[in-house]
Parts: C-alpha cells; structure tokens; sequence
C-alpha cells in the first residue's frame, strides 16, 4: 500500500524584515554588532527584506547612523534618560512593544551578557522561539511530516548552533515570528564601515510599566581591558591540561609548557612579521593552577564558552579536544596537534598530527625554526 | 525566606547521547546534575544561612532519573537542599526553554502557594477567633509539615516558645501573633530563584531569564533577572537583593527588591553569614529537611497542555549536520609524502600525477609506493618538513 503525503505549504505572513540589536559601548557598536549586522544582511538580502538596527539607550545622537555605515537599511532607536544603563525589564518592554507593534520576521542579537539575558526575556514576552549560540544561519523551507500531510514551512531560517553531540544542529521556529537568535561573535565579517551609505532613521517613544524601574544601578566599573586580542592573531598557540604531564608520565611544571610556548610565540613574530597570540582550553583555565596565574586566564580562552576564532594557524599543545573547544577553532586554516592520545578528538580535524610529548616536540620545533 | 534553586540533570557524557527526531532521551542516558548549578547551590545557600528560611530544590525531567541525583543536592557541604520538587510528566518531555521555563515557573508558583496558605489559614483561623488551643493545634501540624517556620511554631529543644505556642498560654495577645504571622507572610512574597550560569547540555543560559519573565505573568508582577551575578548580598529583612554582574566591558553593581532571580557566575565564591544573623535565621527557618521529594505531574502545576513539551515549544530541531569532513591530513613520523614535485608519469600501463611536494601518497598501488620509495621519491613527513610547509608556507602567505 503506497500513500503520497500531501504538500502543504505554510506561509507565515504580515512579518517583516530582520532586527539586530544593536549593543553599544563608550559611544561605539561593539564589533559583534557590526558582524550581526553583516550576517542580518546576508540573510535579509536572500528574501528581499530590509536589515533595521535597534538602539536602546541615552544620549545616543552620535551613535544613531552607525548601524546603517555598517550594512543596515534603518534605524529604529529608543533614547531615554531612564535607559541610560543596561535593565532587563525597561529594555525587555521598549523591544516586546517595538515586535509587537512593528512585527519583524527575525531578531538577532549577539551572544553577550546582554543579548544571553534581554533575548530570551524578549522571545518568553512575545511568546516565540530563541535559538541562542547561533554560528550561521541560512535561508530554507522547514518541512515537517506528519500524518495529516507534509507541512512545507516557506523561508524559515535554519538557525545552526553547535549541538553537544557530535554534529551541529538547525534550530527552527517555522510557526511563530520573529525568529530571534543570539548570534555568537567571530562568525559573520562585519561589512566596511561606509558613511556615504544612507538611511531612515525613525524615533519611538517608549511606554514603560510602572514595575519596569526595580532594579537600580548603584555603580559601574571598567573591567581592566585585556591586551590579549585572541580574534586578531594570525597564529594562536593554545595549551591544554596535556601540559602537566609529559610522555614518560611524569608530573611536570605547566610554566615550562608556558615558557616554551612564549618563546616560540616571539620567535614567530619577529621571522615572519605576524601577530602570535596564547590561547587555553577551558579545562586549563578551569584547573585555577596556582603555577599560570595571571598566566592563563579566563580572555584566552578557545571555545563554545570562550572565543570563536578562525586564524591562519593553530597550534594545539596537549588539548584533546572537546567538541566545546572545537567549535571555537575549527575554522583556522591549518590546525597543528600535538597529543600523547592518539585518538584525541583534536586529531579529527586537525591537518597536521603529532603522536606524542610536546615536552619532546616543542624544544625540537623552536629549535630547527631558529635555524632557518 | 524561600530560596528556589533551579537545577537539571544532564547527560554525563556529552560523547553518548541518545536523541530521536532531535529530542534528547533523558531517561535512556546516563544523568548528572548540572555542574553550573553546584555553583547556584552554594549561592543558594549562602542566601538561605544569612536570612534563614528553606532551600528548595526544583527540577524538570524523567523523575526515575533526576531523583536518585538530588541526594547529593540534600548531602551538599554546608546546609544544602532542604526540599527537592521534581515536575515530571511525558507531556512535558521535548520542552524548549520557552517550554521549559513555563512549566517551571509554574512549579515554583505551587511552592509558593503551598507556603503563603499555610500560613493565611493560620492567619484566618486567628482573626476569626477559633479557639486558642485549635489554633495551637494546627500550627503543629503545619510546622511538622515543615510550611510555618520557628517563629511561629517550634520544638527546637532550648529554643524560646514560638508566638503560636505563647499565644496559646496567653503570653501574647491576638494583635501581636498577627503582627508576627504578617512577618512571616511578607517574607514568603521576598523569595530568591537562584540558578546556574547555564546547562552543559543546552549551553544556552535562556531558562533563567524566561522563568522569572513566565513567573511574571503567573504573579501578575514584574520579576526581574540579573544574571551573570559574580557577587550578591541579599537581605530578607529588608527585602533588598545588591549583586555585583559582568555586561560587556563594565561591572555593574545594582540593588533590586525582591523578588529576584540571579544566575551565578563560575567565578562566584560565597561569603561567611555573620554570627549577628544567626538568632534570625533561626528563627525563619523550618523544621527540617524532608528528604522525600516530591513529584508533580502537568496536572498537578495545572499546567495548559498546549504550552509544555514539544506542543509548546515554538523552537523545533532539525536535522543534525555534520560538521565538515576530516581535511587531508598529515602524521609527523608516520605519512608518507612526495619529497618533491613528480611530473606524470606512466606505470603498468595507468597514468599517475602529476604529484606536488608534500602532497600525501594515498590511493596508489603498493607496488608503485615501492617503486617510488626505491628512487627515494617519497619520504615519511617529518619536522622538517612540517615547518616548511607550515611556517615556511602558510605563515609567509598571511604575513600579505
């Protein structure tokens, strides 16, 4: 007995456009926005709709064409005294009543402390979908099979996010609009900031709950700025927990890795003119060793948790490999391991395997570029 | 004061884990508690020594599964969990976190309910007169039931009589024990949810802020959400919550009344509650841990069928992709490579190459490797090699 689903297809209809949240800081879009808004683009390009960058906040004059440099067609802002620092629950009512009223057919925001937080309260009020860590998203039908037929669900964005099996997901929301995701930074390039580039840029007038001001800003601080640019380095040396043991076994001290690693840092940057940064495994971050404080620390960290990034070279010392941390280097155009297990997952993607002690390799490496 | 700690079990190993249709099978893997949430639990704690009150446990999953875990909430260092709530129910597998966070808040609000009438019951058993002793009576069996606290009611050996027990000696009048159960009252509507940075399976740290925006609506309040909290203090007393957040580049230090829900920072560290606080916390805690936990089905949280589980969840999963192919890869010591570039060439009648230097010998006849090892055409891809290749290579084209 053979029985032919019948195709349906759903339109979700009356939504437009794709919304980036646009976060700011000392008067500037942060990088992540710029790069949102090149991925926003891309997808608004794909089915014919507008890119339009939302900014909350106060005394944003200098700020409000910005978005539209970087690739946006619109500005939508909301400018207010009473918004002048971050507050989940007026910013949660300023951007749920622009959805509700304005009905955009996706919202981005960037994975931040921000985004990770006014996203979801976002998506829960406007009761639709969130897929958070977003690394991609591309245009396609959702088709769902069910007995009743073969329900198509036109031009849904397939939100792909790291899944923590080994594999990547789609996240869909094929019946609810907007389609809100929080896009993690490293993964879109931010269009060339071109100030020719021309906009509408449209004002709304906020209507706060009077339960919206609970939470009161007492103070705030500048976080040290790390010198430690992860993203702009062309090559990154990355240590992991396999620095604490070498191949005989032995217990040894993770300064010597460290050590080792500095020194082949400096080495490749005055031969071949480049930026040469360290980076960490979460694991080693985690260990706190009292040996690398103030050594390894939390702003060098690869990974889901960490940073994505994607340089010319990566050199993976004594790091097996988690999916976690794979999905935060990946994308390097050629990955060195350096691994006593040989079946760490690293060696999965990594182009050039080293079997062994990096307490063995590395001396021998340093030594022979010295020589060249 | 009630402290909610929101916990969830997760796959233990994140290298086997059973999905169908993108659907995580909880039940048929291997469960942990979250690690994040030991990290809530000790703020959790902390917050409970310093006000004292309960700390209440509540979790959503397969509850076969998740219930032998919450020993280890109960058994914590320090004071641990005091009640562990587990809302389980097939019609809720599949949630999302919009799904998810409902039904939480749902579970939440019943814990609250179950508290707040406690003790209006007793309150209105008072105001309408009822007999000293019936009223004596009941507060027994509340206290026991661990739903009034010490104030009220209590039989801590050396400890003063509670207002109840005074009352009902007629040491304290009717205005006074009302004054007292209105204290207790506020306190209950002062609650803190506390909760985990964000789950190792999910990673997607949504829960949080959609369950005190779903609470919202439950309570016809707004309840905020600070996240990414690094420090906090929070007084009952007051009802005040100070937390000290990361956003961006900034650390934000702000104050908030309570009700709160914070998510906790791996960083975070628990303070000491003073001895000053002591006499109180003792006084607004219960009688002891009830180390049975209780499961609540869809129904029992009166839970809207169409927002739990996957039928209510707007997000879908789709189907899992992979991620890109293994790249033709090298093992120092091991490959065999061209040592140099080989122009084509002809062997037993088949064409061969033309080969790049480095270029890895794979897919050839044995006999062929053989024949071009003996003319030392292939070597094995050594350090060497490695740099020149790598550094020599890659590096010398990124540095245009």
């Amino acid at each position: 007995m053979s029985s032919q689903l019948q195709s349906i297809e759903v339109r979700i209809e009356g939504y437009r456009d794709v919304w980036v949240y646009c976060e700011h800081e000392d008067g500037q879009l942060t990088r992540a926005t710029t790069e949102v808004i090149g991925g926003a683009r891309k997808v608004a390009d794909r089915v014919g709709m507008k890119v339009v960058g939302v900014l909350i906040g106060y005394n944003l004059n200098d700020l409000l064409r910005e978005p539209i440099y970087y690739g946006a067609d619109s500005v939508i802002y909301c400018d207010d005294p009473r918004l002048k620092d971050y507050q989940v629950l007026p910013y949660t009512t300023v951007l749920s009543d622009m959805i509700v009223k304005l009905k955009p057919w996706a919202m981005l925001f960037v994975t931040s402390e921000i985004g990770k937080d006014l996203g979801p309260r976002v998506a829960y009020r406007t009761r639709t979908g969130l897929a958070a860590d977003v690394i991609d998203l591309i245009v396609e039908d959702f088709v769902m099979n069910l007995p009743t037929g073969r329900y198509v669900y036109k031009d849904c964005i397939a939100q792909v996010r790291p899944d923590f099996a080994t594999r990547i997901a789609k996240i869909f929301t094929p019946k609810h609009r907007p389609q809100i995701s929080s896009v993690r930074p490293g993964n879109f390039t931010p269009l060339p900031r071109d100030e020719k580039r021309r906009g509408d840029l449209v004002r709304w007038e906020p209507q706060f709950n009077e339960d919206d001001f609970q939470v009161e800003t007492l103070e705030t601080r500048r976080l040290p700025k790390s010198e430690i640019k992860l993203e702009e380095a062309n090559v990154v040396i990355s240590l992991g927990l396999g620095i604490l043991r070498d191949g005989a076994g032995r217990p040894r001290d993770p300064r010597e890795a460290y050590g080792m690693a500095e020194e082949l840092k400096k080495l490749l940057s005055e031969k071949f003119g480049i930026k040469v940064e360290i980076g960490s495994s979460r694991a080693l971050i985690y260990a706190q060793l009292k040996e690398l404080e103030g050594l390894i620390t939390k702003d060098r960290q690869v990974g889901q948790t960490g940073k994505t990034i994607a340089p010319d070279l990566y050199i993976a010392l004594g790091i097996s490999g988690a999916l976690q941390h794979r999905v935060g280097m990946q994308r390097s155009k050629k990955i060195v391991a350096v691994n006593l297990d040989p079946n760490a997952p690293i060696f999965q993607i990594a182009h050039y395997c080293v079997v062994g002690d990096l307490y063995d390799f590395l001396p021998k490496l340093i030594e022979e570029l010295r020589s060249i | 004061m009630i402290v909610l700690l929101l916990t969830k079990a997760v796959p233990a190993r994140t290298t086997k884990v059973i999905t169908v249709g993108g659907v995580l099978r909880r039940e048929e893997m291997d469960l942990v508690i979250n690690p994040l949430d030991f990290k809530a639990l000790q703020a959790a704690d902390y917050a409970k020594r310093f006000n004292g009150g309960k700390l209440v446990a509540v979790s959503m999953g397969p509850d076969f599964k998740v219930k032998p875990l919450f020993t280890e909430l109960y058994s914590y260092p320090i004071e641990g969990v005091d009640e562990g709530y587990i809302l389980s129910d097939r019609r809720m597998a599949g949630a999302d976190t919009w799904a998810t966070a409902y039904a939480v808040a749902l579970g939440v609000k019943k814990v609250l309910d179950i508290h707040r009438n406690a003790v209006d019951e007793l309150t209105s058993m008072v105001e309408s007169g009822e007999p000293r002793e019936k009223v004596l009576q009941r507060a027994e069996e509340l206290y026991k039931r661990n739903l009034i606290p010490n104030l009220l009611y209590t039989d801590k050996p050396g400890a003063p009589e509670a207002a109840v027990q005074r009352y009902a000696r007629g040491q304290l009048s009717r205005e006074e024990l009302l004054d007292t159960m209105k204290k207790v009252r506020v306190e209950i509507e002062r609650f803190l949810i506390v909760a985990g940075l964000k789950t190792s399976d999910g990673e997607t740290g949504s829960t949080g802020p959609q369950t005190a925006e779903a609470l919202s609506d439950l309570l016809g309040k707004r309840i905020p959400d600070i996240t990414h909290v690094s420090w906090f203090e929070v007084d009952a007393e007051t009802g005040t919550l100070i937390a000290e957040r990361k956003t961006g580049s900034y650390f934000q230090k702000v104050r908030c009344q309570l009700p709160c829900l914070i998510t906790i920072l791996p960083d975070y560290r628990p303070d000491v509650p003073p001895v000053s606080r002591r006499k109180r916390a003792r006084a607004y805690s219960y009688r002891n841990k009830l180390s049975e936990v209780v499961v609540w089905n869809a129904d029992a949280i009166g839970a809207d069928p169409s927002q739990i589980g996957l039928a209510g969840s707007p997000t879908i999963v789709g189907p899992g992709i992979d991620i890109g192919g293994i790249p033709v890869q090298k093992f120092l010591g091991v490959t065999k490579v061209f040592r140099s570039k080989v122009e084509k060439f002809e062997f037993n009648g088949k064409t061969y190459g033309p080969f790049e230097r480095f270029q890895k010998v794979e897919g050839l006849p044995e006999e062929l490797v053989r024949e071009l090892e003996s003319k030392g055409l292939i070597k094995v891809f050594d350090l060497k090699d490695l740099i020149a290749e790598v550094f020599s290579g890659v590096l010398a084209a990124a540095k245009h």
